[in-house]
């Protein structure tokens, strides 16, 4: 074969695999790191992995599946400490043969990006393994997200999270996008299932399937990746058309993430327009349409570039027939805001201490023009964050329980159930567990 | 991280001493000395040579940026560092490290494409089956540890330019300093603004209206007295000595001079970047092209590693 005519040294053959096998383990969730099929045509040619996943760590059930593949629960057998995520990238298959047919850029990025990056608030990558035509990057584990805090919250009956949790889990937030913008990344798909939480209660914003450097020219939204931004945190002035990524975009939905910590529902839930047989990118109407019966028209005169959006003219379409005249300027944010941290049925546990200063971090979040949005930094010292209670380092300092990530033992259940985790945007099964009924 | 250089994997994992990167490339050597003996080639600089003049031709025909193939030569010498090139398809290399440098630059390629195109350029020593280029790809990626963000002393250059008053030309001049020392082991020993300051400080010295070099790489040995030149009157300009004779040139490169000595830069460093630069430019004077592929190809061949 072409790379390399000696067989290196490691790996071992497929007897030593199938000796520190473990009992206990379903056959079919180990079967996803130890498929002989995976083994390549003739085991001592081409490349082969110095490290061997299942040498390195005892896989302990299946988490989740997306687009890019499979994410499984495992420790390490080596007395590496803690728990680790591992995120396996399926490859494509040509015919029933699995080929090496190139790394996805998005791949290619998330391993860059994760191997530079080192931060408190940014989930923690392990190393990367590349074996059997598949990649195998492990993560720290962690035992929440957003996504599934969220869901326990309206289980039995609503019950909003408790305002220091909010408070703690919205400063980690911005702290991780800081440091990601301060690096010229942007993550691109910012949404409560990405955003996980470890029983410490540190916040690890995840899933950089996405994420890219803005320092590079970028390729227009359009004309490069497929999947963009999950819709429901879609930025305005992606929905208008824009072309050009900015953090800006990160904090519109780091703004809907806000909304939906203290309403427990997805603030702007619109319905995805699906890409016509031309492959031509519609515009998001009825998501457009859903952030304007809250927040108003956008007009030229708070934002200024408005005018050149690609979509502009759509705007004059859209309609909010139940009260035509207050829709068309004024926003009812606002009025949001204070029914939604008012309206804890037991008093106890009220999100009202979040005050007005709550509100006001709220809409330089989700303000119109990008340029004049909230930025990262900005947010880390706004005064929601120094009045009132006192930030804390956990979110969970306040004592809450909440149930651990399921991890199932059967790799053939995955079809059927839709668990909270690293779900790729844009796909169409994208809604929330138990969250079809209307609202 | 990805913007800051001093927290980067470069900076961390991929940065040596000129001892460390001898006792890496002494190891491979020592591990495989039949092979070695076996199948004799041009010294580095030849063969970074030939490996850039590689790249520049599937370059060419791919339409990709100079940092794409910049990052593509930057991929091959840190593989080259853990892998004995005797092992390899230097030509699958070549044609993988520019497939990803591409994704990794924001100006993918179409692995079909590629595989094509280098079929096309080396057809004896080059397999038409991608499955060969995507296996490469994880081997490669594997030896960087997927370290694959790079940083340019492009941006430091371009950063710079107003700092300096640098005319087109001298920027030009800079820049292609800068594309020359991917054939060096600069990239591995010192920081990407130490780069481009090396480059800066040549490209005023070497007064390129005055000579009118196009190309450093093209011009060999003039380059090279130059430099040398260039290094002496930087050196008087740090002490401070006073010249009689030269223009705007002579100025910047005081100025150069003087804001280096205000600055925390480490200037033997920059002296030792000019060193190396300037013995590559000597080096390349002794290149043949046509010594340097032969032994590549008989390796490849010998071995059946185009298979």
């Amino acid at each position: 074969m072409s790379l390399t005519s000696n067989p290196p040294s490691s790996g071992g053959g497929p007897s030593s695999v199938s000796a520190s096998r473990t009992q206990t383990l379903k056959r079919s969730v180990q079967q996803a790191f130890d498929d002989p099929a995976d083994r390549g045509i003739a085991p001592n040619t081409g490349y082969v992995s110095k490290v061997r996943v299942i040498d390195r760590y005892k896989v302990i059930g299946f988490i989740s599946s997306g687009t890019y593949g499979r994410v499984y629960k495992a420790v390490g057998r080596h007395g590496q400490p803690g728990e680790f995520a591992i995120k396996k990238f399926k490859p494509d298959k040509e015919g029933e043969q699995i080929q090496y047919t190139g790394i996805s850029q998005s791949a290619v990025r998330e391993m860059a990006l994760c191997s530079e990056l080192s931060h408190a608030n940014v989930i923690r990558l392990i190393e990367i393994i590349l074996e059997d035509k598949c990649i195998f990057m492990v993560f720290e584990y962690a035992e929440h997200d957003l996504l599934q805090i969220i869901h326990h919250h309206t289980q039995p009956t609503r019950h909003p999270i408790p305002p220091a949790t909010v408070k703690s889990i919205m400063f980690q937030l911005l702290n991780g996008c800081q440091y990601l913008h301060a690096n010229w990344v942007l993550h691109r798909d910012l949404k409560p299932a990405n955003i996980m939480v470890t029983s410490a209660g540190e916040v690890k914003i995840g899933d950089l399937g996405l994420a890219r450097l803005f320092n590079k020219p970028l390729h227009s939204l359009f004309s490069g990746d497929k999947v963009v931004v999950t819709i429901w945190y879609r930025a305005p002035e992606l929905l208008l058309g824009s072309r050009h990524y900015t953090p800006a975009i990160d904090m519109w939905a780091v703004g809907c993430i806000f909304a939906e910590l203290l309403s427990l529902r997805p603030i702007f839930k619109g319905e995805e327009a699906k890409m016509d047989s031309k492959k031509t990118v519609p515009f998001q109407r009825n998501q457009m349409q859903k952030i304007v019966e809250i927040m108003g028209l956008p007009r030229k005169e708070q934002w200024p570039h408005l005018v050149n959006m690609p979509e502009y003219a759509q705007l004059t379409t859209l309609s909010t027939p139940h009260h035509k005249h207050a829709a068309s300027s004024t926003s009812n944010l606002e009025k949001w805001y204070y029914s939604t941290i008012n309206s804890a049925s037991s008093s106890s546990t009220s999100n009202a201490s979040l005050g007005a200063e709550g509100y006001k971090l709220l809409s330089g979040l989700l303000e119109y023009d990008p340029e004049k949005r909230l930025t990262a930094q900005a947010a880390l010292s706004h005064s929601f964050f120094n009045t009132g209670e006192k930030v804390n380092a956990s979110c969970f300092e306040g004592k809450m329980e909440y149930p651990h990530r399921r991890v199932s033992q059967d790799d053939n259940d995955i079809r059927t159930g839709s668990l909270p985790g690293t779900k790729r945007s844009g796909l169409p099964d994208d809604s929330r567990p138990g969250k079809r009924v209307k609202e | 991280m990805a913007a800051n250089y001093w927290e980067s994997t470069q900076r961390r994992h991929w940065q040596f001493t000129r001892e460390q990167l001898e006792d890496l490339r002494k190891k491979l050597e020592d591990e495989d000395q039949n092979l070695v003996q076996m199948y004799p080639l041009a010294q580095l600089r030849h063969l970074s040579i030939y490996f850039n003049q590689q790249i520049a031709r599937l370059g060419k025909r791919l339409g990709v940026r100079q940092q794409a193939m910049a990052t593509a030569q930057l991929y091959i010498r840190r593989f080259y560092s853990k892998v004995e090139i005797r092992r390899t398809n230097p030509y699958l290399v070549i044609a993988t490290a520019v497939y990803l440098a591409c994704k990794m630059e924001e100006c993918p390629h179409h692995i079909r494409l590629v595989v094509s195109e280098g079929r096309t350029l080396w057809p004896e020593f080059f397999s038409s089956d991608t499955s060969k280029l995507g296996e490469c790809e994880f081997f490669l990626i594997s030896e960087m540890s997927s370290q694959m963000i790079v940083h340019h002393p492009y941006r430091s250059l371009t950063a710079l330019q107003g700092t300096f008053s640098l005319s087109q030309e001298e920027s030009s001049l800079a820049w292609s300093i800068i594309n020359d020392h991917y054939m060096t082991d600069l990239p591995l020993l010192y920081a990407p603004h130490t780069i481009a300051l090396m480059a800066i400080l040549l490209a005023l010295v070497l007064r390129p209206n005055q000579t009118g070099v196009q190309s450093a790489s093209n011009s060999g040995g003039g380059i090279a007295s130059a430099a040398h030149a260039a290094l002496s009157s930087f050196e008087q300009s740090r002490s401070g000595t006073p010249e009689k004779h030269g223009g705007g040139a002579r100025t910047k490169v005081q100025r150069l001079a003087n804001w280096l000595a205000e600055s925390n830069i480490d200037i033997e460093a920059i002296v030792d970047c000019t060193q190396e630069i300037i013995s590559f430019y000597e080096v390349q004077e002794q290149y043949n092209e046509k010594l340097t592929r032969e032994q590549i190809n008989r390796f490849v061949k010998a071995r059946g590693l185009d298979k």
